[in-house]
Protein backbone atom coordinates (compact mmCIF):
# COMPACT_ATOMS: atom_id res chain seq x y z
CA UNK A 1 0.00 0.00 0.00
CA UNK A 2 2.69 2.38 -0.87
CA UNK A 3 2.10 5.78 -2.21
CA UNK A 4 3.94 6.42 -5.20
CA UNK A 5 6.46 9.34 -4.14
CA UNK A 6 6.23 10.89 -8.35
CA UNK A 7 5.18 13.52 -9.86
CA UNK A 8 1.66 12.11 -9.39
CA UNK A 9 -0.67 14.44 -11.47
CA UNK A 10 -3.61 13.29 -9.56
CA UNK A 11 -4.51 15.61 -7.28
CA UNK A 12 -5.61 13.56 -4.07
CA UNK A 13 -4.52 10.13 -3.38
CA UNK A 14 -2.69 7.63 -5.90
CA UNK A 15 -5.35 5.47 -6.72
CA UNK A 16 -7.32 5.81 -9.52
CA UNK A 17 -10.99 5.91 -9.53
CA UNK A 18 -12.80 4.18 -12.14
CA UNK A 19 -14.49 7.33 -13.19
CA UNK A 20 -10.81 8.21 -13.92
CA UNK A 21 -10.16 4.98 -15.35
CA UNK A 22 -12.83 5.34 -17.86
CA UNK A 23 -12.03 9.09 -18.41
CA UNK A 24 -8.65 8.05 -20.03
CA UNK A 25 -10.03 5.38 -21.09
CA UNK A 26 -12.77 7.43 -23.33
CA UNK A 27 -9.68 10.14 -24.32
CA UNK A 28 -7.77 7.04 -25.70
CA UNK A 29 -10.49 5.85 -27.95
CA UNK A 30 -10.84 9.44 -29.07
CA UNK A 31 -7.32 8.90 -30.85
CA UNK A 32 -8.22 5.71 -32.37
CA UNK A 33 -8.83 5.34 -36.22
CA UNK A 34 -12.29 4.50 -35.99
CA UNK A 35 -13.38 6.66 -33.27
CA UNK A 36 -15.84 8.73 -35.41
CA UNK A 37 -17.93 5.74 -35.92
CA UNK A 38 -17.90 4.20 -32.30
CA UNK A 39 -18.04 7.27 -30.72
CA UNK A 40 -21.42 6.67 -29.29
CA UNK A 41 -21.36 2.96 -28.56
CA UNK A 42 -20.40 2.52 -24.80
CA UNK A 43 -17.07 0.19 -26.23
CA UNK A 44 -15.88 -1.71 -22.77
CA UNK A 45 -12.10 -0.14 -21.91
CA UNK A 46 -10.61 -3.64 -22.39
CA UNK A 47 -11.46 -3.32 -26.05
CA UNK A 48 -10.14 -0.39 -26.36
CA UNK A 49 -6.78 -1.14 -24.62
CA UNK A 50 -7.21 -3.82 -26.99
CA UNK A 51 -7.89 -1.57 -30.36
CA UNK A 52 -5.20 0.53 -29.00
CA UNK A 53 -2.44 -2.10 -28.82
CA UNK A 54 -3.60 -3.12 -32.64
CA UNK A 55 -3.05 0.45 -33.78
CA UNK A 56 -0.01 0.68 -32.12
CA UNK A 57 1.26 -2.69 -33.92
CA UNK A 58 0.03 -1.65 -37.20
CA UNK A 59 1.17 1.43 -36.80
CA UNK A 60 4.80 0.11 -36.38
CA UNK A 61 4.32 -2.56 -38.90
CA UNK A 62 3.92 0.61 -41.78
CA UNK A 63 7.05 2.47 -40.25
CA UNK A 64 9.00 -1.17 -40.47
CA UNK A 65 8.01 -1.14 -44.20
CA UNK A 66 8.73 2.37 -44.57
CA UNK A 67 12.03 1.73 -43.33
CA UNK A 68 12.60 -1.09 -45.85
CA UNK A 69 11.29 1.17 -48.61
CA UNK A 70 13.80 3.94 -47.12
CA UNK A 71 16.64 1.67 -47.55
CA UNK A 72 15.89 0.62 -51.10
CA UNK A 73 15.05 3.98 -51.76
CA UNK A 74 19.15 5.39 -50.47
CA UNK A 75 20.45 2.40 -52.24
CA UNK A 76 19.44 3.28 -55.93
CA UNK A 77 19.07 7.18 -55.44
CA UNK A 78 22.17 7.06 -54.33
CA UNK A 79 21.18 9.73 -51.99
CA UNK A 80 23.75 12.41 -54.14
CA UNK A 81 23.86 15.59 -52.31
CA UNK A 82 22.61 17.32 -54.88
CA UNK A 83 18.94 15.49 -54.91
CA UNK A 84 18.43 15.64 -50.71
CA UNK A 85 19.82 19.59 -51.13
CA UNK A 86 16.85 19.35 -53.19
CA UNK A 87 14.61 17.50 -51.08
CA UNK A 88 15.48 19.45 -48.35
CA UNK A 89 14.70 22.88 -50.02
CA UNK A 90 11.14 21.51 -50.54
CA UNK A 91 10.98 20.36 -46.63
CA UNK A 92 12.36 23.27 -45.34
CA UNK B 1 22.78 18.25 -29.32
CA UNK B 2 21.74 19.49 -25.91
CA UNK B 3 18.67 19.12 -24.81
CA UNK B 4 17.67 21.72 -22.86
CA UNK B 5 14.25 21.79 -21.64
CA UNK B 6 13.25 26.09 -22.51
CA UNK B 7 9.94 24.37 -24.25
CA UNK B 8 8.95 23.05 -21.01
CA UNK B 9 8.70 26.31 -19.76
CA UNK B 10 6.82 27.55 -22.82
CA UNK B 11 4.86 24.74 -22.96
CA UNK B 12 3.43 25.50 -19.55
CA UNK B 13 3.02 29.11 -21.03
CA UNK B 14 1.28 27.93 -23.71
CA UNK B 15 -1.62 26.29 -21.59
CA UNK B 16 -1.94 29.69 -20.61
CA UNK B 17 -1.60 31.69 -23.65
CA UNK B 18 -3.34 29.01 -26.00
CA UNK B 19 -2.41 31.36 -28.84
CA UNK B 20 -1.80 31.08 -32.87
CA UNK B 21 0.93 28.26 -33.31
CA UNK B 22 1.55 25.98 -36.16
CA UNK B 23 4.96 27.54 -34.70
CA UNK B 24 6.31 23.71 -34.19
CA UNK B 25 7.45 22.70 -30.93
CA UNK B 26 5.83 24.81 -29.12
CA UNK B 27 2.54 23.73 -30.39
CA UNK B 28 -0.39 23.27 -27.49
CA UNK B 29 -0.92 19.39 -26.58
CA UNK B 30 -3.76 19.02 -28.67
CA UNK B 31 -1.98 19.66 -31.69
CA UNK B 32 1.23 18.31 -31.10
CA UNK B 33 2.59 16.01 -33.82
CA UNK B 34 -0.15 17.58 -35.96
CA UNK B 35 0.71 20.55 -37.33
CA UNK B 36 2.85 20.44 -40.90
CA UNK B 37 5.44 22.41 -39.60
CA UNK B 38 6.30 19.72 -36.79
CA UNK B 39 5.93 17.13 -40.01
CA UNK B 40 8.46 18.81 -42.37
CA UNK B 41 10.96 19.82 -39.40
CA UNK B 42 10.93 16.53 -38.67
CA UNK B 43 11.14 15.24 -42.04
CA UNK B 44 14.36 17.24 -42.72
CA UNK B 45 15.95 15.48 -39.09
CA UNK B 46 15.02 12.21 -40.81
CA UNK B 47 17.18 13.20 -43.98
CA UNK B 48 19.74 14.53 -42.43
CA UNK B 49 20.22 11.38 -40.23
CA UNK B 50 19.59 8.97 -43.56
CA UNK B 51 22.24 10.95 -45.33
CA UNK B 52 24.84 10.73 -42.40
CA UNK B 53 24.01 7.20 -42.26
CA UNK B 54 24.91 6.96 -45.98
CA UNK B 55 28.18 8.90 -45.41
CA UNK B 56 29.25 6.84 -42.49
CA UNK B 57 29.00 3.53 -44.67
CA UNK B 58 29.37 4.58 -48.45
CA UNK B 59 29.65 1.03 -49.33
CA UNK B 60 26.45 -0.72 -48.02
CA UNK B 61 22.85 1.31 -47.87
CA UNK B 62 21.40 1.42 -44.49
CA UNK B 63 19.20 -1.83 -43.53
CA UNK B 64 16.21 -1.21 -42.80
CA UNK B 65 16.53 -1.56 -39.08
CA UNK B 66 19.02 1.18 -38.92
CA UNK B 67 17.04 3.43 -40.71
CA UNK B 68 14.02 2.15 -38.43
CA UNK B 69 16.69 3.16 -35.61
CA UNK B 70 17.15 6.04 -37.13
CA UNK B 71 13.32 7.42 -37.78
CA UNK B 72 12.43 6.72 -33.86
CA UNK B 73 15.44 8.09 -32.43
CA UNK B 74 14.76 11.55 -34.51
CA UNK B 75 11.00 11.17 -33.47
CA UNK B 76 12.13 10.84 -30.02
CA UNK B 77 14.50 13.95 -30.00
CA UNK B 78 11.41 16.15 -31.92
CA UNK B 79 9.55 15.55 -28.34
CA UNK B 80 12.15 17.18 -26.04
CA UNK B 81 12.03 15.02 -23.37
CA UNK B 82 8.73 15.75 -22.28
CA UNK B 83 7.36 11.61 -22.24
CA UNK B 84 8.15 8.77 -21.25
CA UNK B 85 8.28 6.86 -24.89
CA UNK B 86 10.97 9.43 -25.69
CA UNK B 87 13.45 9.36 -22.89
CA UNK B 88 13.47 5.85 -23.39
CA UNK B 89 14.10 5.57 -26.94
CA UNK B 90 16.84 8.25 -26.40
CA UNK B 91 18.71 6.35 -23.49
CA UNK B 92 18.68 3.34 -25.93
CA UNK B 93 17.66 0.85 -23.30
CA UNK B 94 15.06 -1.04 -25.64
CA UNK B 95 16.16 -3.52 -28.29
CA UNK B 96 14.17 -2.87 -31.70
CA UNK B 97 11.88 -6.13 -32.46
CA UNK B 98 11.21 -6.01 -35.85
CA UNK B 99 8.60 -8.91 -35.16
CA UNK B 100 6.17 -9.15 -32.48
CA UNK B 101 6.96 -11.65 -29.80
CA UNK B 102 5.78 -12.01 -26.06
CA UNK B 103 9.08 -11.52 -23.86
CA UNK B 104 7.80 -13.49 -20.66
CA UNK B 105 9.60 -13.36 -17.37
CA UNK B 106 13.55 -14.10 -19.27
CA UNK B 107 13.41 -10.76 -20.40
CA UNK B 108 12.19 -9.37 -17.23
CA UNK B 109 14.60 -11.71 -15.28
CA UNK B 110 17.62 -9.96 -17.82
CA UNK B 111 16.69 -7.19 -16.23
CA UNK B 112 16.10 -4.59 -18.91
CA UNK B 113 17.14 -0.91 -17.91
CA UNK B 114 14.35 1.23 -17.89
CA UNK B 115 16.02 4.68 -17.30
CA UNK B 116 13.71 7.40 -16.03
CA UNK B 117 10.82 5.47 -14.88
CA UNK B 118 8.89 5.37 -11.69
CA UNK B 119 8.21 1.80 -10.51
CA UNK B 120 5.15 1.13 -9.77
CA UNK B 121 3.26 -2.25 -9.49
CA UNK B 122 1.82 -3.30 -12.30
CA UNK B 123 -0.84 -5.21 -10.91
CA UNK B 124 -1.71 -2.24 -8.47
CA UNK B 125 -4.54 -0.99 -10.67
CA UNK B 126 -7.73 -0.68 -8.51
CA UNK B 127 -10.88 -2.36 -9.14
CA UNK B 128 -9.78 -3.18 -12.63
CA UNK B 129 -10.64 -7.09 -13.92
CA UNK B 130 -8.51 -9.36 -14.99
CA UNK B 131 -8.94 -8.35 -18.76
CA UNK B 132 -8.23 -4.37 -18.51
CA UNK B 133 -5.48 -5.72 -16.32
CA UNK B 134 -3.81 -7.68 -18.81
CA UNK B 135 -4.11 -5.57 -22.43
CA UNK B 136 -2.41 -2.25 -20.27
CA UNK B 137 0.33 -5.02 -19.75
CA UNK B 138 0.35 -5.57 -23.30
CA UNK B 139 -0.04 -1.76 -24.10
CA UNK B 140 2.74 -1.05 -21.59
CA UNK B 141 5.19 -3.44 -23.23
CA UNK B 142 4.20 -1.44 -27.35
CA UNK B 143 4.89 1.79 -25.65
CA UNK B 144 8.87 2.36 -24.92
CA UNK B 145 9.71 3.01 -21.12
CA UNK B 146 6.33 2.55 -19.89
CA UNK B 147 6.66 -1.18 -18.71
CA UNK B 148 5.81 -0.11 -14.98
CA UNK B 149 4.09 3.10 -15.69
CA UNK B 150 0.90 3.82 -13.80
CA UNK B 151 -2.41 3.10 -15.71
CA UNK B 152 -2.93 6.67 -16.38
CA UNK B 153 0.51 7.48 -17.38
CA UNK B 154 0.47 5.09 -19.77
CA UNK B 155 -2.85 6.09 -21.17
CA UNK B 156 -1.40 9.62 -21.16
CA UNK B 157 1.89 8.36 -23.18
CA UNK B 158 0.05 5.68 -25.75
CA UNK B 159 -2.06 8.43 -26.44
CA UNK B 160 0.95 10.80 -27.28
CA UNK B 161 2.86 8.00 -28.60
CA UNK B 162 0.35 7.02 -31.40
CA UNK B 163 0.11 10.81 -32.27
CA UNK B 164 4.16 11.02 -32.78
CA UNK B 165 3.69 7.63 -34.49
CA UNK B 166 1.04 8.60 -37.12
CA UNK B 167 3.25 11.97 -37.94
CA UNK B 168 6.75 9.36 -38.14
CA UNK B 169 4.52 7.51 -40.66
CA UNK B 170 3.54 10.35 -42.98
CA UNK B 171 6.95 11.84 -43.04
CA UNK B 172 8.63 8.90 -43.92
CA UNK B 173 6.05 8.15 -46.60
CA UNK B 174 6.36 11.72 -47.85
CA UNK B 175 10.12 11.15 -47.94
CA UNK B 176 9.88 8.27 -49.74
CA UNK B 177 7.99 9.85 -52.21
CA UNK B 178 10.36 12.01 -53.10
CA UNK B 179 13.04 9.92 -53.01
CA UNK B 180 11.37 7.90 -55.53
CA UNK B 181 10.44 11.23 -57.97
CA UNK B 182 14.04 12.31 -57.64
CA UNK B 183 15.59 8.76 -58.06
CA UNK B 184 13.11 8.55 -61.06
CA UNK B 185 13.99 11.74 -62.63
CA UNK B 186 17.88 11.28 -61.85
CA UNK B 187 17.80 8.47 -64.30
CA UNK B 188 16.18 10.14 -67.23
CA UNK B 189 18.01 12.86 -66.80
CA UNK B 190 21.25 11.17 -65.79
CA UNK B 191 23.35 14.39 -66.43
CA UNK B 192 24.77 15.87 -63.05
CA UNK B 193 24.81 12.49 -60.92
CA UNK B 194 27.67 13.05 -58.12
Amino acid sequence: MSSRRSRSRQSSSSRITDEQINDLVSKLQALLPEAGIRSNERVSAASVLQDTCNYIRSLHQEANDLSERLSELLATTDASSAQAAIIRSLLM
Amino acid sequence: MPISNPEAKEYRGRKRKRGSSSESPHSPPRRRWRTDAERWIYSSKLLEALRRLRRSSPAAPPKPRVVREAADRALAAAARGRTRWSRAILSGGRPLRLKARRPRFAAIAAGQPRKGSTPAMPGRMRPTPTAIRRRAKALGRLVPGCRKASFPTLLEEASDYIAALEMQVRAMSTLAEMLSGSSRSARLGASEQT
